[in-house]
């Protein structure tokens, strides 16, 4: 131990670590009521896509006819809640080619994190690369993608990623492309204006005047600043590309059969909302689960990260 | 001095406009034959002036049923024959072959405003056309038989069959189409609602078009026509009361059940067959349906899946499931355009084996790709064959023909009902063609009915579509009409259709004092300029809306002047 080591104890760089902004947003997210709902849930439903073969008693593509006594679009059979126990349980019953819809349910929870993940994360990815490079630079270039993403954004998003769909071609592959082009916009939005606060600190002067190259000052000073926001947004996002994907399964632009994702079930069985509710109750019961924890989660991260709040919680 | 300068010049005009018009042809429409060279010609005066037009062929030469059509005299049309058409009556009560002005026919062109406005002598007439909502139609007062009881019929569509029964729980329509199966038990169960079964005769089928592979090879066909259970189809998506097919025309029609029954259901021999093919491991194609809720098939996505389930596990065959917009459905699939398979079916049009077999199977459509000789020339042989029992053999070796060649794969003639309110007075379905509305009482001044689909166009000489023929069949009237609970013809527009002794010549005698919704007078050149911009390739009116004119095509085994 040096003398200088010795002279700044121990508890304050241990506060200095806890300062930093990520740690205390994360502190007070866990603090969030709505947070901690949203993350339980979401916890819960990365657990049952993890697990699904082991959870699910049946292959959610494979029909039923010959293999047990079951009718098509038969409804809800729970032992425990009186079924005979002489016919096979389903406990979300059977849809019209007769395959278990609980099955499909916990399958299609592994496709629609997937789609929430993996549309925001390539948006994010883009996003934040185009929004770098456009507030960095500044000047004509920042002007030029400026203007493209408005024109991106001037359209509404649903009816884009219809669009980008009509050209590309159905399928769940180009609804994933669709979705994500739909919301690279937001992302180089908030990156942008992020870096053209970050980039005039001092902090990042001092980086400049020591030698740093331009893109290090963007990756390693810049950007990461600019993360707990990003984190917010795609959080918020993820719910919303999930329900435009059910949307555009729905419409059978996005998921084709015999996936089982939870916005083409619902489509496939929309005309038997009266007669067999049981097969449109639970792949949109699904979908608001999954949508709501997202949500939830996102709103803790907004107001963990809102000065305001922190304020009135040091209070 | 000004006044006088005005007065002056305004006499001046009013004398030269008078003299104008007085030179002037007269402004009514023109009862001449137009000079086209392929229009009827115009035939010799009757007594009275009446110039009679004529539709002919050049010979018999070019395949087709017709030689000719004459307008002998005002209400005299004779129809000359190549050949004996056994189904000839049930031929031309069918709603194509409706009768327009022929002044309408040439102002419009054959396209255009007669695709949305048709002029008719029925009991109805279009009074407006909202695309994507609704057809309303007024009564036509100087209609020449019994009116319809309700001034105004509404005609909506939805795809969704919970959406239309919806409308009927509501008392918002009086009479909806196509219940689903799901559905006929809360029907039955509601006082206020009555179910309104058909007998119609259909056959839903899987085809394909044998200019694309691998749908080129025999075997791989065959493959499928084994590989699929059409008994678990039947069983598990249509309602009780269908049937598995033992050919593609349905057993109740004469002759429809001729020859060997069709394939039995076996996997293993399937897939040997596909491996003696060359795909010992399947191979990757698509599915193309049009959702469009069709006795035929109540629930195309759900058996859309179910089939692409069976080729999966009981072939290998990976399909992909691709709906399509149902008139582009049919266009492309009617025209042999879609590279998959392609789920389609057919309601009897009229009770004649003809119907089904010669409209599918004859030389000229390109649906299943190459037309097969062995299929299309005994069809041709049966066509002309009064006799049923004399024709079973032939029809027989058609049937047994298509089993070998399998263009397609029959796979259930399904049963289908509607749906009414109990208050609609009359509340009916034809075995063919559709309810007529001016049948039906809904005790109010507007009837209305709802319908699986949006018509594609009301010029219905170039449509096949039913929820096109239906508003047609309100408009536009053929010369016989079919019974409201039989095949069997009645008069319409001819009181009567007589044949000479081999039955190659019709003469049928017109209703006198018919009026058109336009006011004009109908007579035999209606039905010749009506028959002729369907029947004639050459007519400067046979456009249409796709031009395709397929029921003129199919049902009299060509077109004229069709190079």
């Amino acid at each position: 131990m040096t003398v200088q080591d010795a002279a700044v104890p121990q508890t304050e760089v241990q506060d200095y670590r806890n300062n930093s902004l990520l740690f205390l947003t994360f502190r007070r997210l866990f603090r969030q009521r709505n947070a901690q709902v949203g993350m339980v849930i979401l916890g819960f439903l990365v657990l049952v896509a993890i697990f699904a073969p082991a959870l699910a008693p049946y292959d959610p593509d494979r029909s039923l006819i010959g293999i047990e006594p079951v009718e098509k679009r038969a409804g809800p059979c729970i032992h425990a809640l009186g079924c005979p126990s002489d016919q096979p349980q389903h406990i979300m019953g059977v849809d019209g080619n007769v395959r278990d819809q609980y099955s499909r349910i916990i399958y299609g929870t592994r496709i629609s994190l997937f789609i929430g993940f993996s549309t925001i994360g390539l948006a994010v990815v883009v996003g934040t690369l185009i929004g770098a490079v456009s507030g960095y630079v500044g000047g004509w270039v920042d002007n030029v993608i400026m203007r493209f993403m408005d024109v991106i954004l001037a359209f509404p998003s649903f009816l884009l990623a219809i669009a980008i769909i009509t050209v590309l071609g159905r399928g769940l592959q180009n609804a994933l492309y669709a979705i994500a082009v739909v919301n690279i916009p937001v992302f180089a939005r908030l990156v942008r204006s992020s870096v053209l606060s970050i980039k005039e600190l001092e902090f990042v002067a001092a980086s400049r005047s020591l030698g740093a190259s331009p893109l290090r000052i963007l990756f390693v000073r810049i950007l990461p600043n600019a993360i707990p926001t990003l984190i917010v947004q795609a959080t918020l996002s993820i719910g919303a590309a999930i329900l435009e994907a059910a949307a555009l399964s729905f419409l059978g632009l996005g998921a084709q059969p015999p996936l089982a994702e939870w916005g083409t079930m619902l489509g496939s069985e929309r005309n038997q909302v009266f007669t067999s509710p049981h097969l449109v109750f639970f792949p949109g019961i699904a979908i608001m689960i999954t949508v709501l924890a997202f949500n939830l989660l996102g709103d803790g991260f907004r107001d963990a990260m809102d000065p305001r709040l922190a304020q009135l919680t040091k209070r | 001095m000004n006044k006088q300068k005005l007065f002056n010049g305004l006499a001046l005009l009013l004398a030269a406009s008078l003299l104008l018009a007085a030179c002037a042809p007269a402004a009514t429409p023109s009862t001449e034959s137009p000079s086209a060279p392929s229009q009827p010609s115009g035939g010799e005066p009757s007594a009275e002036g009446f110039v009679g037009d004529v539709l002919s062929a050049e010979s018999c030469d070019y395949g087709g049923k017709i030689l000719s059509i004459e307008a002998v005299d005002e209400l005299t049309v004779v129809f000359t024959l190549c050949k004996p058409d056994p189904a000839f009556l049930a031929k031309i009560a069918f709603t194509p072959f409706g009768i327009q002005p022929k002044e309408w026919i040439a102002s419009t062109g054959g396209t255009g405003q007669i695709l949305e406005r048709p002029i008719g002598t029925g009991p109805y007439m279009v009074s407006e056309w909202v695309r994507g909502d609704q057809v309303v139609f007024s009564r036509f007062d100087d209609y020449w038989g019994e009116p319809g009881s309700a001034q105004t019929a509404v005609l909506r569509w939805a795809a969704e069959g919970a959406a239309r029964l919806q409308e009927l729980q509501a008392g918002t329509a009086h009479f909806v189409t196509n219940i689903s199966p799901d559905d006929y038990a809360a029907v039955e169960a509601d006082p206020n609602l009555v179910l309104v079964p058909q007998d119609n005769p259909n056959v839903f089928y899987i085809g394909f078009t044998n200019t694309f592979a691998p749908w080129d090879d025999v075997r791989v066909r065959q493959a499928i026509a084994m590989g699929i259970d059409r008994q678990r189809i039947v069983d598990n998506f249509y309602p009780p009361g269908s049937e598995v097919p033992h050919s593609f025309t349905p057993c109740g029609i004469p002759n429809g059940c001729e020859g060997e029954d069709w394939y039995e259901f076996d996997p293993e021999g399937a897939r040997a067959l596909l491996a003696e093919a060359g795909f010992p491991n399947g191979f990757d194609t698509a599915i193309y349906y049009r959702d469009v809720f069709r006795a035929y098939l109540p629930e195309p996505p759900i058996v859309a899946v179910e089939i692409q389930t069976q080729l999966r596990e009981n072939l290998g065959i990976n399909a992909e499931v691709v709906p399509m917009e149902s008139g582009e459905f049919i266009e492309v699939s009617t025209t042999g355009g879609l590279d998959g398979i392609h789920l389609l079916g057919w309601g009897a049009d009229y009770p004649h084996v003809t119907n089904f077999l010669d409209f599918h199977f004859g030389a000229g459509n390109p649906q299943f790709g190459n037309a097969h000789a062995e299929i299309y020339e005994a069809l041709q042989q049966g066509s002309s064959i009064g006799d049923p029992a004399l024709a079973a053999p032939i029809y027989a070796q058609a049937n047994n023909a298509i089993k070998a060649l399998v263009p397609m794969v029959p796979i259930a003639h399904g049963s289908v009902a509607h749906a009414a309110l109990a208050s609609l007075g009359g509340a009916y379905y034809p075995p063919f063609g559709s309810n007529e509305f001016y049948r039906l009482h809904p005790g109010s001044d507007t009837l209305v009915y709802v319908q699986n689909a949006e018509p594609i166009s009301l010029f219905c000489a170039d449509e096949t579509d039913g929820e096109s023929l239906r508003p047609c069949q309100q408009v536009v009237e053929t010369l016989l009409d079919y019974e409201t609970d039989s095949g069997n013809t009645v008069p319409e527009l001819a009181t009567a259709c007589t044949p000479n002794e081999d039955s190659t010549v019709w003469t049928c005698t017109l209703r006198a004092g018919v009026k058109f919704h336009d006011g004009s007078d109908f007579d035999a050149n209606d039905v010749i300029a009506s028959w002729a911009a369907g029947l004639d390739a050459a007519n400067p009116y046979h456009v249409g809306n796709t031009g395709g004119f397929d029921y003129f095509a199919y049902l009299w085994d060509g077109l004229i002047n069709d190079n």
